[in-house]
């Protein structure tokens, strides 16, 4: 008899759970959008390094304009393949007066082999060479290629970890550079 | 009785086997069990942290690419010693999420991981109680009649007792 008034009770606070779950995943974004990441919307980490002429890089230097960090191995298929469209997006962006900074960041990766990719595909942007993958620690990237999108002010305001297009990073640019959300 | 016998059961000889065992209680419970030098502490914290490409390996174990990059930050920022091992955990976590923690954090959202289990033990746990309380209550009506019960048999047996001898059952 108790068990019978209990049965509604039971049977409303298990659907409130269920709604709850539906609820939370139908809010989720879509993971074309930007993947997760703690740092959305903060400064971008300590990101130092050497590049391949020899030159230091420090990130926290390129404040004022947009940057564009790829991470990258020169034995990865994908990097490999989204090579000649990222070389579309920075000569379009070079073709602008406040085109967006890009930087390849070459994780793990040997020297001799990242100088000889580039040689051989082209590319004249610079290349930083992440070889103890600090850089890649500091901003959690564990597979590539990454591509990571930082504002004038330095913030993280994009990433994506999948092959992109040219088309598709300079639409998100453009879209944060409009003032969209991440 | 031997000499032996005779000594084991004196007390003071009891008083002082209890003080040796509450003495190594006291000594085991109190040791500093933490690391003792850096590279232990490093490799204690590697074993927290999940390999960001693996599946249920801990970096410590882990010989990916991004394993061996995660080692090489800890080494550093212990050998630093400017931050303790929860803030160099949540350092971690800040650039690889949450997924980098092998134990699950025990507030918000992931708390659910240790509040849910606890709470379907408790759930499991009253429901067994009512369920055994119920049993026995039936239990206890089947062997035991009541004084209704008693009294409705005996009227039975009375009035069957009673009637003319051509209406009892044969």
């Amino acid at each position: 008899m108790r068990g019978r008034r209990l049965a509604p009770f039971i049977a409303v606070a298990v659907a409130l759970v269920i709604a709850g779950l539906f609820v939370i995943l139908a809010g989720s974004k879509p993971s074309e959008d930007s993947a997760e990441t703690n740092l959305m919307g903060k400064p971008a980490p300590t990101a130092t390094g050497t590049l391949m002429d020899g030159a230091s890089f420090d990130l926290s230097r390129r404040k004022g304009d947009w940057v564009v960090l790829n991470f990258f191995q020169s034995s990865c298929i994908p990097c490999q393949q989204e090579h000649p469209e990222l070389q579309k997006f920075v000569a379009a962006q070079q073709a602008q007066p406040d085109g967006a900074r890009f930087y390849t960041i070459a994780w793990a990766d040997d020297r001799n082999a990242v100088e000889s990719f580039f040689a051989k595909q082209g590319g004249g942007w610079p290349v930083v060479l992440d070889t103890k993958g600090s850089i890649a620690v500091a901003f959690g990237v564990s597979k590539v290629p990454e591509t990571w999108i930082i504002d004038p002010e330095g913030n993280v305001r994009f990433r994506t970890i999948a092959e992109v297009t040219a088309d598709f990073l300079g639409s998100q640019l453009e879209r944060l550079r409009e003032g969209g959300g991440s | 009785m031997t000499s032996w016998n005779r000594a084991l059961k004196r007390w003071p000889t009891w008083v002082a086997l209890v003080l040796v065992v509450v003495s190594f209680l006291a000594v085991g419970a109190t040791r500093a069990s933490g690391p003792s030098t850096p590279v232990e502490r490093a490799e204690e914290l590697e074993k927290r942290v999940a390999c960001p490409t693996c599946s249920g390996e801990s970096v410590y174990e882990s010989r990916a690419t991004a394993s061996e990059n995660i080692k090489d930050r800890i080494r550093l920022l212990v050998d630093e010693g400017q931050l303790t091992d929860d803030e160099i955990i949540a350092q971690l976590e800040v650039a690889y999420t949450a997924r980098v923690l092998l134990v699950p954090k025990a507030s918000g959202f992931d708390a659910l991981v240790w509040v849910l289990p606890v709470a379907a033990l408790v759930c499991a746990l009253a429901g067994l109680g009512v369920t055994f309380r119920r049993w026995k209550r039936e239990a206890a009506v089947d062997v035991d009649p009541t004084d209704d019960d008693r009294e409705l048999v005996a009227s039975a047996l009375r009035s069957e007792s009673e009637a003319p001898p051509e209406e009892r059952d044969p």
